[in-house]
């Protein structure tokens, strides 16, 4: 096996975040195998004007108008034709779908799948999340009209079961506010220091993963599995106006408590936000403690008393684009047992980097590539609204249950992780019901104080575990008998 | 005593009859086990929401021997007795694990264990730390061959454990039907006479042959093993 | 105008038409009809103040009145036949106060609604039973099933067909169904566990509100009588006395939280033995009470008589047991009900 694998056969969503501004996931279900297997040829040819090409991990100076790739779950694998010997070789989590994985996702109550609008009620008739990044709608609506008219003399290759748009918030932000996409595993970035750098078969099928002498099953045939690997389809609906509510009551309890000098500290009500009273700065603080970054996206863990935005001390670019210092601290900090980070904190919780957890050996193993953007209109506090806004897109590695579930049912529901938080939920994205919910913030004077009573601010609505092949892989599906 | 009384009371009392239990035993079970066979149910305890359903949660796993003569079992106590300090190690190191046991009963090699969180995520932290043993115990196991080396054959040998880990029987009797329901695929709520509830029992029986049943006693619920650790000042 | 009480209140009297027997008596309970009263003392444990800071929780010794009874309305006693057995509590308080907590030996009930009680009612009245024909033991037999049970001597009536029919078609019901057939009868009747199956809403000494079961577990152990021998009509109330002239027996009060993903509203589905449960306090039966007229005819429970520190969740068929004890207090010319008049 080589060190590194050819980036042309690769899907380039793998390796690398587009960064485009909008985006447009259409969820396909297969009617006519043979011209769906044209399409899948022609895309991967990439000369033809009737299709778009699927983007490869190539470095590109320029990228195209329409960046294009696609995952297949398990019924759309074999309604390409994959024989069954073969099928039976993918991990028994993909086979059986996130729809029946849900209990142990935390997808019960309002995020049960028996709650999912079309297409995923009918997981059946989701085959291919086909996936377009662009700059312009008006570029995705004609990629769009491609896939979705293609047909091989009368046969349509696909139905188009569901589309979902999204968009970049400016700066990377998600309706909560926070900036996201701070952290991704840095698999080849020569700049990023070894201790942060993840090895390769974190999110490529047949390298090595950081579980020392750990292999995953790469599916079979190896020209089907190597160099794919699988990515988590979700539309997680944010409650921001649940959020900013909740907030207020924090504050309200807190000041009522007398908690306010617990939390916050003399004077630093102005350096949190410029025109912040003290209850408005007990919200920031609250919920910088609840994700583990500042809305800014300055780490708690760096900067507990107030955030560093716009600072040069956070490493951050300069603002005219010239490089940063000698570290970045948006990204290059650990938790130690003095730090000031909760331990339940959202970013903790999916995270844990060197910081000491009870299942020892597993530090640094449970990483996740996230290529997600926000949909729905954009979230005024001022203007309240029924309307359904979050985060929808692909959370990737090369092995479902080791790394996406693992996190999902141990660490970022049930906390198991750390004794303090063992029995609560991630308090911004876990299964929480306001009768039983519980977070501990962490007080200046190294004591704790408890919020209770929140609900959850995250539906699951929708989703599908999918797999990214590689070109060849593509290749060899096009052409099944 | 009438003639039809006399009868009533033989009736009553043919359950315990042992040409009625043969006849039972060698016709009326397989007569209904041919006509609804049930699937075998997973091993295991089910995915759930509650805090304490997910930890100390119960695994009972039984695995045949290859060879079940004396010598092969013999062998089967050496594996585990010289390989000890790397076991416990390794159960430090997943550090989710309150108890665990082995017991070689019959021809099988059993471990018995009380965890908590996913399973998978503790065999496969377990296999990451002592992966060799696991290796030196499958090549004893029967059909284990196939395992071996388990650190390159992680979900297979995941999805082997789950297959040889008891059935665990639902804390409420009634709930055997909706766990056949979902099994079979059918929907929930699918109505059942009641009183079929003793057959499918039995015809369960016959797809698990063994089973654990319920989630079994605890003393103390709802705690992690680090939790206990933690609030006895051991460290963990 | 209707409110949503008076909604409850013509449900309430639906249902305790509906649960009259035949063979019942205007004069007593329609179900429970029979039992008796004892006294008591109950004192709590030393964290119990931490989960719930109702006045009974204090750690002082608190007076208590109990009945125990027979689930059934058949005025007629007999003990020895199978059936649902209840464990009703005041606990006295200060001032006057008080505060009840009615248990039965069934961990969870048949409905998760009162519509749907009231069709339970409906279909589980009391008909002629015979029990199973020969035939139809041998048919159960060869089909792998339990006969009917043969009818006890002097059983001409039971609701056993009807629940039976009922927890057919509606999963729900099937655990208690299953349950009330196979329950038994006890030994004695501080030789049961008995559970308050709905929820309730305890606040704790830090504020924090907890939804919780209650549940009493019986120290001297539970113990039921042999099926298999001929059932005796009547004998409990008889073995409380002189087992209480001995001595006297304790009842452990047990609390189990419930967590998220449970069905806090929802009595028909039970919690597994393996959330976390905690010791409340233990109760001492000490004395069958000198006035059973008082201490159990006419002595009108209500779970719904709470205190600061105790809340009912929003439990529908909780919620419809206020006005029904109400009605079939005010029937039977019970001391009026503690809510009689609001």
């Amino acid at each position: 096996m080589s060190q590194f694998p050819d980036l042309a056969e690769l899907q380039g969503n793998i390796l690398h975040g587009y960064r485009r501004a909008v985006v447009r996931h259409l969820v396909l279900e297969v009617v006519d195998r043979a011209a769906a297997q044209r399409f899948l040829a022609a895309s991967i040819a990439g000369d033809s004007s009737d299709v778009p090409a699927i983007t490869r991990g190539t470095i590109l100076e320029k990228l195209p108008d329409v960046c294009f790739n696609l995952g297949l779950t398990y019924e759309g694998l074999r309604a390409l034709g994959t024989p069954a010997t073969h099928l039976a070789s993918f991990p028994t989590e993909f086979v059986e779908g996130m729809t029946r994985r849900a209990a142990k996702l935390g997808d019960f109550g309002a995020s049960a799948p028996e709650s999912w609008p079309s297409p995923f009620d009918r997981p059946e008739r989701v085959h291919v999340v086909a996936t377009l990044y662009a700059d312009k709608t008006a570029s995705l609506d004609r990629a769009t009209e491609q896939v979705e008219n293609f047909a091989a003399g009368s046969h349509s290759a696909f139905a188009v079961a569901g589309v979902r748009d999204g968009r970049n918030l400016d700066g990377n932000k998600v309706i909560f506010g926070y900036r996201d996409s701070i952290s991704q595993p840095s698999i080849r970035n020569d700049d990023i220091p070894d201790r942060v750098r993840d090895p390769l078969g974190t999110v490529l099928l047949g390298y090595p993963t950081r579980s020392e002498g750990i292999v995953f099953r790469v599916p079979t045939p190896p020209v089907l599995g190597r160099n794919g690997t699988f990515s988590v389809f979700r539309v997680l609906a944010q409650d921001a106006f649940g959020f900013e509510d909740y907030l207020d009551r924090a504050a309200d309890e807190l000041i009522a408590d007398h908690d306010v000098d617990r939390l916050l500290a003399p004077g630093a009500e102005k350096r949190i936000g410029s025109d912040l009273t003290q209850h408005g700065a007990l919200r920031e603080i609250v919920a910088a403690q609840m994700c583990g970054r500042w809305r800014d996206g300055t780490p708690y863990a760096v900067s507990p008393d107030w955030p560093l935005s716009g600072s040069t001390e956070l490493g951050m670019e300069e603002s005219d684009g010239t490089p940063p210092g000698s570290r970045d601290l948006r990204n290059d900090f650990d938790y130690g047992p003095t730090s000031r980070c909760p331990v339940g904190s959202h970013m903790r919780r999916v995270n844990p980097r060197g910081g000491l957890i009870v299942q020892r050996i597993a530090n640094h193993t449970r990483r996740l590539v996230r290529r997600g953007m926000t949909y729905g209109p954009d979230f005024d506090p001022a203007i309240r609204d029924d309307e359904e806004r979050g985060l929808l897109g692909h959370f990737i590695g090369a092995n479902l249950g080791a790394q996406f579930e693992a996190v999902m049912c141990d660490w970022l529901n049930l906390g198991l992780h750390h004794p303090d938080i063992t029995g609560s939920n991630d308090p911004l994205i876990g299964a929480n019901q306001p009768e039983t919910s519980w977070f501990d913030l962490t007080a200046r004077d190294g004591g704790a104080i408890r919020l209770r009573g929140f609900p959850r601010f995250v539906t699951t609505r929708g989703g599908s575990y999918t797999f990214l092949p590689s070109l060849p892989a593509l290749s060899y599906l096009s052409k099944l008998p | 005593m009438s003639l039809e009384s006399r009868f009533g009371r033989y009736v009553d009392a043919l359950p315990e009859k042992a040409w009625f239990k043969f006849l039972a035993t060698h016709v009326v079970v397989p007569y209904w086990n041919w006509g609804d066979p049930k699937p075998k149910l997973p091993g295991g305890p089910r995915p759930s929401t509650q805090p304490s359903e997910n930890v100390q949660r119960m695994m009972n796993l039984v695995m045949p021997l290859a060879d079940t003569s004396s010598l092969g079992r013999a062998k089967a106590v050496m594996a585990i007795a010289q390989n000890a300090e790397e076991i416990f190690a390794g159960l430090d190191n997943v550090g989710t694990v309150h108890t665990a046991r082995f017991v070689i009963l019959e021809d099988n090699l059993c471990m018995i264990s009380v965890y908590d969180g996913d399973f998978s995520n503790y065999i496969r932290d377990f296999i990451e730390t002592i992966g060799s043993v696991f290796d030196d115990v499958m090549s004893l196991v029967k059909g284990g061959e196939v395992l071996i080396p388990t650190a390159q054959n992680v979900d297979a040998f995941i999805d082997w454990v789950h297959e040889h880990d008891l059935f665990q029987a639902p804390d409420f009797p009634t709930e055997l039907f909706a766990l056949q329901d979902e099994r079979a695929g059918r929907k929930r709520g699918t109505p059942h006479e009641l009183r079929s509830l003793p057959r499918e029992l039995i015809l369960q029986l016959q797809a698990n042959r063994n089973l654990s049943l319920g989630g079994g006693y605890r003393a103390y619920p709802g705690v992690s093993a680090a939790q206990v650790r933690s609030r006895f000042g051991m460290g963990w | 105008m209707l409110t949503a009480a008076d909604d409850d209140s013509r449900l309430a009297e639906k249902l305790v038409e509906a649960l009259y027997r035949p063979d019942g008596s205007r004069a007593l309970r329609p179900v429970h009809a029979l039992g008796i009263g004892a006294t008591g003392t109950f004192v709590a444990s030393q964290i119990a103040s931490d989960f719930c800071v109702a006045e009974h929780f204090s750690g002082e010794p608190i007076a208590t009145t109990v009945r125990f009874s027979n689930g059934s309305g058949c005025a007629t006693a007999h003990d020895g036949w199978s059936d649902v057995r209840g464990m009703a509590t005041r606990f006295h308080l200060a001032d006057a106060a008080a505060t009840d907590l009615v248990a039965m030996t069934l961990p969870e009930f048949f409905t998760a609604t009162p519509e749907a009680f009231l069709d339970f009612a409906v279909a589980a009245r009391p008909a002629p039973y015979k029990g199973e024909s020969v035939w139809g033991k041998l048919r159960a037999l060869l089909r792998l099933e339990l006969p009917l049970r043969n009818p006890y001597p002097g059983e001409t009536i039971s609701p056993d067909s009807g629940a039976i029919a009922f927890a057919d078609d509606h999963p729900n019901a099937r655990l208690a169904v299953f349950g009330a057939a196979a329950i038994g009868a006890p030994l004695s009747y501080v030789r049961a566990s008995y559970h308050a199956v709905h929820t309730f809403v305890v606040t704790g000494k830090d504020g924090t509100r907890r939804h919780v079961r209650f549940s009493w577990q019986p120290i001297a152990g539970v113990a039921n009588t042999n099926k298999s021998e001929t059932p005796v009509d009547s004998y409990l109330s008889a073995e409380l006395r002189t087992r209480l002239e001995k001595g006297s027996d304790r009842f452990s009060l047990v609390m189990t939280i419930g967590e998220t993903g449970d069905a806090f509203d929802d009595p028909t589905r039970p919690w597994p033995p393996h959330r976390v449960r905690i010791a409340m306090g233990t109760m001492t039966i000490e004395a069958v009470a000198d006035d059973q007229a008082e201490a159990s005819e006419r002595l009108s429970f209500n779970p719904w008589l709470l205190v600061h520190g105790i809340e009912a969740s929003d439990d529908p068929v909780l919620r419809v047991r206020k006005e029904a004890y109400k009605i079939s207090s005010a029937r039977r010319g019970g001391a009026p009900c503690p809510f009689a008049g609001v």
